[in-house]
This record gives C-alpha cells, sequence and structure tokens, in this order.
C-alpha cells in the first residue's frame, strides 16, 4: 500500500511513454508513441477530435491497458498497476462527479481512501475549493451545478491530492473566457509551486501556448511535433502543425532557385529551403495572418496581389481577406493601430518578411 | 380557461386513471366492503344487511398470527436472498459482461417468466421429490444419505419463493447498477478507492433505488402468494395467501377472507414501513458518515 501514501511535492513525477499502441477493433488510437515528459513539467497535448488525446490519458491513468509499449512513472513501470494504485489523478472530460455526494465530500473522497486525518481533510478540501471559486457551493449536490461549476469541482477534486502527476483532459472547456483566463494563471501558478507535472489536453491552441513548458501536437494517435511552445509556433515540424498552431496561409508552389518559389500569382522569396527539397519540386508554403500586411501602394519587396474581399473587427486585430487573381484566399491579421485606411474591392499588395515563410514538402 | 385546459389533462390520461379505478381501487373497495359483513348459511358466500368488525376479530386467531409470522418469515428471508444472489449477478451483467451479450443475458434471466406460474412451480416438485434426479444425483455424490428429504417442507417453499421472485430483483438491481455508470467507478479507481470501496461507497450508494424497488417487488406480491406454498410446502409450508384463498374458495366465508385479506395488506404494509424507517435511518447514519465539515464553513 505504500505506492498510495500521499506524495510529496519533491517527489519524481516524470512520465515516459514508451512506444505505446492501443487499438480499438481495426481502429489505431494510439499509434508507438515515445514521449518523455519531465518531472514538474506542463506539458499540453493539442490536437483535432478523435486524434487520441484521451486514450493517451486512459492508459496513463490506468483505464486501458496499452496494447503494446510501457509507461514509466517516477522511472518505475505501471502498466501492471491497477488504478486505485498509480500515483496519478485526472481530471475527466465528462467530469464523472459523484451524483450522490456534495461538492465537499466529492472533494474529500481522494483524501479519505488515503486516511487523512480529519480535520486536515477539511482544511485541504477547503483550500481547494477556495481555489476553484466553489467554497459558497460546498453544500451542494453536483447535479445542481452548471457545466462550468461541475469542472470546476472536478477541478478541485484531483488537486486536493496533490499527486506527482495531474492528468488533465479538458478541464476548462465548459467555462466562459473570463473565468477560463483567471483559472488558467491561478492553475499555471499552483502547478508552479507545488511541482506538479501535469499533462494537459486541449483544443484550444491559444490555452495550450499561454500555459505549457512544451506542446505535444497529435494526429491520427501519432506525434507530430514535440517541442517548446515557441518552437511549435515559430517553426512547426510540419505543414499539420503549422495549419493547427495559429491561422495560416498555404499557397502551393514549386521550387524555382534556392532562393525563390514559383505561385500561380508569381514569384515569392525564400529564406531557406528545408532538407531534402530540391529545385523543381512542389511544396506548400506557409505564412501565419499575424505576420501578412496589407497596403494599399506596392511595397519596396515582392509582394502578391489581389482584391480586398472581406474585412472583420476582431477586437484586438482586423482581419483582411484578401482574394488573388489564381483564386487563392489570403488572410491577414492587423493590430488596429498599423492598419491602412481600406474598403472592400479595394485592390491591394500582401507582403511579408521572407524569413516568416515556411516550406513544407508537398504532401504526397 | 384553466378549467378548460385541466379537463383536457384528465381526457388525456383517462386510460391511466382507467385502470387504476376499475381494477384497483373498485376491487379493493369491494374487499374492503365485504370484511365488514357476515356469511348468512352454508350456501350464500357473504351479505352485507348487518355490518361488523366481527369478521376482523375472528380472522385474527392464534393459526392465523401464526401462519402470518410464518410468511413474514419466508417473505424476509427469501427477499434477503433473492437480494444475495441478485446483487453480485446483477453487477456482473451491467459491469463485467461484454455489452455485445448482455440482451442475451436478459432474455434468458426473464424465460422462466415466459412459462406458468404454476408450471415452473410444479418442476420444482419434481426435481425435489425424494425419488427425483437431484436426490439420485447427491445421493451418487455423497453429499446426502438416504433420499432427499425437502418436498413439502418449509425449505422447499422458501426455495420455490426466491426461484419465482429472483428475475424481479435482478432487473431492477441491474438498471440501477448499469445507471452508475463506469465512468464514475473510473473516477473512483483514480482517486484511490480499490473495487470493494469502490462498490460500497459508489456503486452500490447509487444502486439504493433500484435495490429499494426489488425489495418492493420481490417482498409484496411473495407476502400474498399462494400458489408456491400449495404446491411445495404440504401440510407444513403454509403461507396466510393459502388462509385467504381457503375462505374464498372451500369454505365460500367471502367475508372472512376479505377480512383476512385487508389484515394481511395491512401488515405487510406495516412491515414494508418498519423496514423503509430501518434504511432511512441506516442512510442518515452513512450520510453523515461521510459529511465534510469545512472549518471556515461556507462564507
Ligand atoms: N472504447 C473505445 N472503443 C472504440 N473506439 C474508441 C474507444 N475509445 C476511443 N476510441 C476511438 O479512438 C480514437 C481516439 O479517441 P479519443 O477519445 O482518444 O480522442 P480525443 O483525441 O480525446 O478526442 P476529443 O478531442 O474529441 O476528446 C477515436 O477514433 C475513437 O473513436
Ligand atoms: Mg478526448
Amino acid at each position: 500500500m505504500s505506492n498510495t501514501s500521499p506524495t510529496r511535492p519533491e517527489a519524481d513525477g516524470s512520465v515516459s511513454l514508451v512506444g505505446i499502441t492501443k487499438t480499438f477493433g481495426n481502429a489505431t488510437a494510439v499509434d508507438h508513441i515515445d514521449l518523455e515528459v519531465r518531472s514538474g513539467e506542463f506539458i499540453s497535448l493539442l490536437g483535432p477530435s478523435g486524434c487520441g488525446k484521451t486514450t493517451l490519458l486512459r492508459m496513463i491513468a490506468g483505464f486501458e491497458q496499452p496494447d503494446e509499449g510501457d509507461i514509466l512513472v517516477g522511472g518505475a513501470s505501471v502498466v501492471d498497476l491497477p488504478p486505485h494504485r498509480r500515483p496519478v489523478n485526472t481530471v475527466f472530460q465528462s467530469y464523472a462527479l459523484f451524483p450522490h455526494m456534495t461538492v465537499a465530500e466529492n472533494v474529500a473522497y481522494g483524501l479519505r481512501q488515503r486516511r487523512v486525518p480529519k480535520d486536515e481533510i477539511a482544511r485541504r478540501v477547503q483550500d481547494s475549493l477556495a481555489l476553484a471559486q466553489m467554497v459558497d457551493f460546498a453544500d451542494r449536490k453536483p447535479t445542481t451545478l452548471s457545466g462550468g461549476q461541475q469542472q470546476r469541482v472536478a477541478l478541485a477534486r484531483a488537486l486536493v491530492n496533490r499527486p506527482k502527476v495531474l492528468l488533465l483532459d479538458e478541464p476548462m472547456s465548459a467555462l466562459d473566457r473570463k473565468l477560463r483566463e483567471e483559472m488558467q494563471i491561478e492553475l499555471k501558478l499552483l502547478q508552479r509551486e507545488l511541482g506538479i507535472t501535469f499533462i494537459f489536453v486541449t483544443h484550444d491552441q491559444a490555452e495550450a501556448l499561454s500555459m505549457s513548458d512544451r506542446v505535444v501536437v497529435m494526429e491520427k494517435g501519432a506525434v507530430q511535433q514535440l517541442g517548446t511552445t515557441e518552437e511549435v509556433y515559430r517553426d512547426p515540424a510540419n505543414a499539420f502543425v503549422a495549419g493547427f498552431i495559429g491561422k495560416q496561409n498555404f499557397i502551393d508552389a514549386t521550387v524555382s532557385s534556392p532562393d525563390a518559389l514559383t505561385t500561380a500569382d508569381g514569384s515569392i522569396p525564400l529564406h531557406r529551403l528545408p532538407q531534402g527539397v530540391t529545385s523543381g519540386s512542389s511544396v506548400r508554403a506557409a505564412v501565419r495572418a499575424e505576420v501578412v500586411q496589407v497596403s494599399a501602394q506596392r511595397p519596396n519587396g515582392p509582394a502578391l496581389q489581389g482584391t480586398l474581399a472581406g474585412i472583420s473587427f476582431l477586437g484586438d486585430s482586423i482581419q483582411y481577406v484578401v482574394l488573388t487573381a489564381s483564386g487563392l484566399e489570403l488572410i491577414a491579421r492587423v493590430s488596429p493601430d498599423r492598419a491602412e485606411h481600406l474598403s472592400t474591392g479595394d485592390t491591394v499588395w500582401c507582403s511579408w518578411d521572407a524569413s516568416e515563410l515556411r516550406v513544407f514538402e508537398a504532401a504526397a | 380557461m384553466a378549467r378548460r385546459k385541466v379537463n383536457g389533462y384528465a381526457a388525456i390520461g383517462f386510460p391511466t386513471w382507467a385502470y387504476v379505478v376499475f381494477f384497483f381501487i373498485v376491487p379493493l373497495a369491494l374487499v374492503l366492503w365485504y370484511s365488514f359483513g357476515y356469511k348468512p348459511d352454508l350456501f350464500t358466500a357473504h351479505a352485507n344487511d348487518i355490518l361488523s368488525f366481527d369478521r376482523y376479530a375472528e380472522a385474527l386467531d392464534a393459526t392465523f398470527v401464526g401462519t402470518f409470522w410464518n410468511t413474514l418469515r419466508i417473505g424476509v428471508i427469501g427477499t434477503l436472498l433473492c437480494l444475495i444472489i441478485a446483487l453480485p449477478f446483477a453487477y456482473w451483467l451491467a459491469v463485467k459482461m461484454n455489452p455485445k451479450w448482455r440482451p442475451l443475458a436478459l432474455a434468458l434471466v426473464l424465460v422462466p417468466f415466459w412459462t406458468n406460474f404454476l408450471v415452473r412451480t410444479l418442476g420444482w416438485q419434481i426435481v425435489l421429490s425424494p425419488r427425483g434426479f437431484l436426490s439420485d444425483a447427491l445421493q451418487n455424490l455423497g453429499i446426502i444419505h438416504g433420499r432427499l428429504d425437502i418436498l413439502y417442507t418449509q425449505s422447499a417453499v422458501q426455495l420455490g419463493v426466491v426461484y419465482n421472485y429472483l428475475p424481479l430483483m435482478i432487473l431492477p438491481l441491474y438498471v440501477a447498477i448499469d445507471r452508475a455508470g463506469r465512468p464514475l467507478r473510473e473516477a473512483s479507481a483514480d482517486l484511490g478507492a480499490n473495487r470493494w470501496k469502490t462498490l460500497f461507497t459508489v456503486t452500490l450508494p447509487l444502486a439504493v433505488p433500484g435495490i429499494a424497488s426489488g425489495c418492493l417487488l420481490v417482498f409484496i406480491p411473495l407476502m400474498g402468494d399462494y400458489i408456491t406454498a400449495s404446491v411445495l410446502g404440504g401440510a407444513q409450508g403454509n403461507m396466510i395467501g393459502q388462509l385467504v384463498a381457503s375462505q374464498f374458495n372451500t369454505a365460500q366465508n367471502w367475508a372472512l377472507g376479505s377480512a383476512m385479506a385487508v389484515l394481511l395488506m395491512v401488515f405487510t404494509a406495516a412491515a414494508v414501513i418498519v423496514f423503509g424507517a430501518a434504511g432511512l435511518i441506516i442512510r442518515s447514519l452513512v450520510r453523515r458518515s461521510r459529511r465534510v465539515q469545512l472549518q471556515g464553513g461556507a462564507a
């Protein structure tokens, strides 16, 4: 029973996944994933719906058995341990609150299993509910709470145990924006302070980028890129990652020379070619909407010409949609104080710094 | 306006309340009415021109009271046995079994219900008879010495009622355990509870409504059962339902039979209330034991 004793913050919360594979029938949900999560790290799993994020978490928690591979927590293999013996806690995507218990009883449940003294339970439940801003609801039943309130209880119920590793499956998807931003900051501070390893699943790339130390971008059960938020944002490994992080413009082109691409709308300069791409091959170039400039005058450097098809105000930026002669749609997001006075139907020029352009091999 | 609406609802609900009135309230009222009457002569079943409580005094003799306690014991033990057998079975059905096979398993549970109650009870007469195959098998295995001596005893009745009412316990338990659901069991395990802890703190508490309805579905009809006792109990295994039936059929004393039937209902209801109250007390004790008293209080 020693592995279920309360874990200290300094305990090793590293997680290693070694060649993890899981299939359901003939569908592969997780495909040979290798991942090293450092102790105390905040790592996010980011990817489209159905890419295997929940399945991966469930294998770490012990609810699914991997078909192949090994899972180590704190350096020790846990694949043979039942869920209740693993030093991890989960915030479930579906909350899974106990309907017959009050909010406080739900939060106390994990501490009860470990025979924590009564007054310590009371204190920790109180603290945890305060963090989730749910103290006023301590004696309510979960069924009488809103979705966001239930989600906060689920968070409090897991955090109160101070596990080595916390698995969070979209723990803030039901919160409104203001509350979510508050909770993001609180959660991040708390994670730092307690040194808990967070494995955080989210659909929301902004959330992943703002909270994580590193991000894992997944697709179809495989890791597409693992890197710091900076790396994933600035230097996406492939077109899929590029498309998933930020708003990207994709331009199909051919490499005409080592420093230029030919597109249907003219030539655009190139900073560097990725390895293995030679002159004459078809590529897919990507440029983020935030770095595209739109102007009525032709800029000095190379630029693509088009017609301004739409303008929308996004709050912190203005979004332009430009259609080129070949039918390519370019999206630009410009901060309001740097935007020129333009109206739809104008002929405009889109340009960007050549170093912002990423080139990927065209999908076969 | 409002009145028209109420009438509208009453009309929509017609089949339901008509059913309740014609098949429940009217027969019940008749039984109650007859119980105040008497049997005027040998060839008349009842008369109601003089009303009295005399039939109740007559009904409450030593035989009736003794048989009632007997019936209550069979009923309580039978309900508990059904619960003990049905709980693991329903758990297995709802939790362990591959969902693909569940409809088939549920259908198999219901198969005995497709045969007549009397016929399947008679089947047990064959099984339990001293010269039956069970007797032979047990003797051959050396488990018993001499012939099986269980038919026409209380044990046979006990066995028969458990067999006859078991599906009525399994079905509501299955539904209740199934509804508690896998996500909650997983959450419990995730928080450090082993299987037994999860069973006793999550699955069973959530199944309480199902357990209660299962117990009611078994206990109440069991208390009024007379077929099982007549077929398997012989002279020793009398149940109260047989006394009531014999007043209506053999003695042709409807007034006394009605009084007995009313008493049976009242006593059964009283037993249910006592057990229900005990259940509520246990529930409040369990709730108190898991209450969390926050120090700051809810501010
Ligand atoms: N128990 C199961 N049986 C069969 N297939 C499953 C099961 N669980 C998951 N899958 C399949 O595995 C794949 C990955 O599912 P998973 O729930 O891990 O996705 P996800 O990335 O968490 O998606 P979302 O963002 O929508 O929550 C999906 O195609 C899903 O249909
Ligand atoms: Mg998921």
